[in-house]
């Protein structure tokens, strides 16, 4: 494959797509069944999970920059929250490998993370700036997961079968983040004040659904929208195993602090859905175009996280929420947004216009004929499954067997999986052709830094010390070298990419990213 | 070498003002969502394990 390959339409400079207009990234943790295995088994198995990993890695990543107790507020934590029931297992489960030995880091050579992160197989995308990118790497990590899952089984001889969701249906949940690098500039106050209403309403579309409710059952529904929300248990916080909250405070830019914040987004689902995916991070995106534009939202919800969970828990609803200026329709909050970023963004390139018309009409069709939407959504998609199976087989709702489809929707295995019959049967919309998806497994962006971390995967790996989303350690004839990437975060790399894909050794390599950033 | 990727969006930008979907007339409108090859699904969803989600526990992530 050339390695100057770049995914998606080029326009030359001036008509350079960047719905974005930011670096963009998705980390996903994947459920991990592995059958015959228990519960107290699964750091150790996701340990050999990843050392089944078949592709080329530099497995040396540099904790030293990471103070994920760091809060946006100005203050940083004694400790992280743990959740009791978690704690409990790794009391009485004690693993015995060092902290290195069970995270069990891979760099891809596509610039991506690859690790066990608290017994889940988790795979952060490369930051990219366009959001068909963002999809083709998310789906990549898919793939990459899918072919470790392979490599497992016949290693180990164990069955095992990788989850894109968000919970095991029995109370305990996983994440999928989203970061979103914005400038310093918009203050720590307008940025929760417009993002706290955005993120609880943002379900309504990017929700992955669920059978079931795990948290305070009462109203029991059957069927609701989001994974997360029965996690929430506050508006803001810098936790993230529990005390889950809407908007997550952690202050870890991972580029220049003084410039740059990085908004950590914890409360969203983990979208099988191509289309889900890029609405939930294109409309994200946006709203912080819009602060970085100077308007900010006023409307203050009442009792967020009640809201959310009833937004959730009424796929059939009104979906009217409590704010300060009275009851308004959640989907009315979403169209405030909405109609600001019209105002302002329209006719800005060809992939905002097709997000701001997209977005409408989700909160159109949302309101008038939701089922309209399963090609798209994965809350209606799954809900119209699972309805079809209860109708055909005479089920309730209730029958043991619904949850066991609603896990099966999120099954990677495109063989297995329930979202995969969809897509095989075109009856989900895609953005990305499997060639792009297969381009993305091999090679990084070429318009972020991103690229120069896969090129050293690619062509320096043993020269590689230790490498992190901002900097990269590299021993060249016995000296250290230290590439800095914390300011390499703005405009369009791919004239510096192209020319250090040409460079003929690690010396030119390093010289050309010198001058880049000094 | 710069790749012009025919699959930008496989679902072409729409060029058209967006219709509001519920149409004029005096109820909604009938779905337009195909209606996928049921038996083929259903195939599949009987093939998936009932007990499943039962036997499905994991660790608190995060």
């Amino acid at each position: 494959m050339n390695p100057s390959l770049i995914l998606g339409v080029q326009r030359g400079e001036s008509g350079y797509n960047k719905p974005v207009n930011r670096l963009v990234g998705i980390e996903t943790e994947y459920g991990l069944y592995v059958e015959g295995r228990s519960v107290s088994d699964q750091v150790m198995d996701a340990v050999a999970f990843l050392r089944s990993c078949p592709f080329p890695a530099v497995k040396h990543w540099d904790y030293r920059l990471e103070d994920p107790r760091r809060d946006m507020r100005g203050f940083r934590v004694d400790h992280l929250t743990v959740d009791p029931n978690d704690a409990q297992i790794e009391r009485e489960h004690p693993v015995s490998l060092s902290e290195r030995e069970v995270r069990s880091d891979h760099v891809l050579p596509n610039g991506a993370r690859f690790y066990n992160d608290h017994a889940h197989p988790e795979y952060a995308t490369p930051e990219c700036r366009r959001l068909l990118d963002l999809i083709a790497y998310d789906k990549a990590g898919e793939r990459i997961v899918q072919a470790c899952a392979e490599a497992f089984a016949n290693r180990t001889r164990y069955a095992v079968r990788l989850y894109k969701n968000n919970t095991d249906l029995h109370g305990s949940s996983y994440g999928c983040h989203e970061s979103y690098l914005l400038q310093r500039e918009v203050s720590f106050d307008l940025l929760a004040m417009t993002m706290v209403p955005f993120l609880t309403t943002r379900l309504l579309y990017a929700g992955a659904g669920k059978a079931g409710v795990e948290v305070n059952p009462h109203p029991r529904v059957p069927y609701q929208i989001s994974q997360r929300a029965d996690f929430y248990m506050d508006i803001m916080n810098v936790e993230t195993l529990y005390r889950r909250p809407i908007f997550n405070t952690r202050d870890e830019p991972h580029a220049k602090m003084r410039h740059y914040r990085r908004l950590h987004v914890i409360c969203g689902d983990a979208n099988m859905s191509e289309y889900a995916t890029a609405l939930k991070v294109g409309t994200t995106a946006l709203v912080l175009d819009l602060l970085e534009d100077g308007w900010y939202n006023t409307t203050v919800l009442r009792d967020p996280v009640r809201i959310a969970q009833s937004l959730s828990r009424d796929p059939d609803g009104k979906w009217l929420v409590d704010t300060d200026t009275g009851v308004v329709s959640a989907i009315d909050i979403q169209r405030q947004y909405l109609h600001e970023a019209q105002k302002r963004f329209v006719g800005r390139d060809a992939e905002t216009d097709w997000l701001l018309n997209e977005w409408q009409t989700v909160l159109d069709t949302l309101e008038t004929e939701p089922e309209q939407l399963a090609d798209r959504l994965d809350w209606v998609a799954k809900r119209q499954l699972l309805n079809l199976y209860v109708e055909s087989e005479g089920l309730s709702w209730d029958d043991p067997v619904i949850q066991a489809l609603d896990l099966a929707y999120h099954h990677i295995d495109p063989a297995e999986g329930l979202y995969y019959a969809l897509v095989e049967q075109a009856q989900m919309q895609t953005l990305v052709s499997e060639n792009a998806i297969a381009v993305a497994m091999e090679q990084p962006p070429q318009d972020t830094r991103a690229c120069i971390r896969g090129l050293c995967v690619q062509r320096f790996a043993s020269q590689v010390e230790t490498l992190n989303w901002e900097r990269i350690i590299l021993r060249n004839d016995d000296q250290t070298v230290r590439l800095d990437l914390s300011r390499l975060v703005e405009g369009d790399l791919r004239p510096l990419c192209l020319r250090l894909t040409e460079a003929p050794d690690l010396t030119t390599f390093v010289k050309l990213i010198q001058e880049a950033t000094r | 070498m710069i790749w012009q990727a025919e699959e930008r969006l496989r679902r072409p930008i729409p060029q058209d003002p967006v219709t509001r979907p519920g149409g004029d007339g005096d109820g909604p409108n009938k779905p337009d969502v195909k209606r996928p090859d049921t038996n083929e699904l259903l195939k599949r969803m009987r093939r998936i394990d009932p007990e499943q989600a039962r036997r499905y526990r994991q660790r608190s992530g995060e």
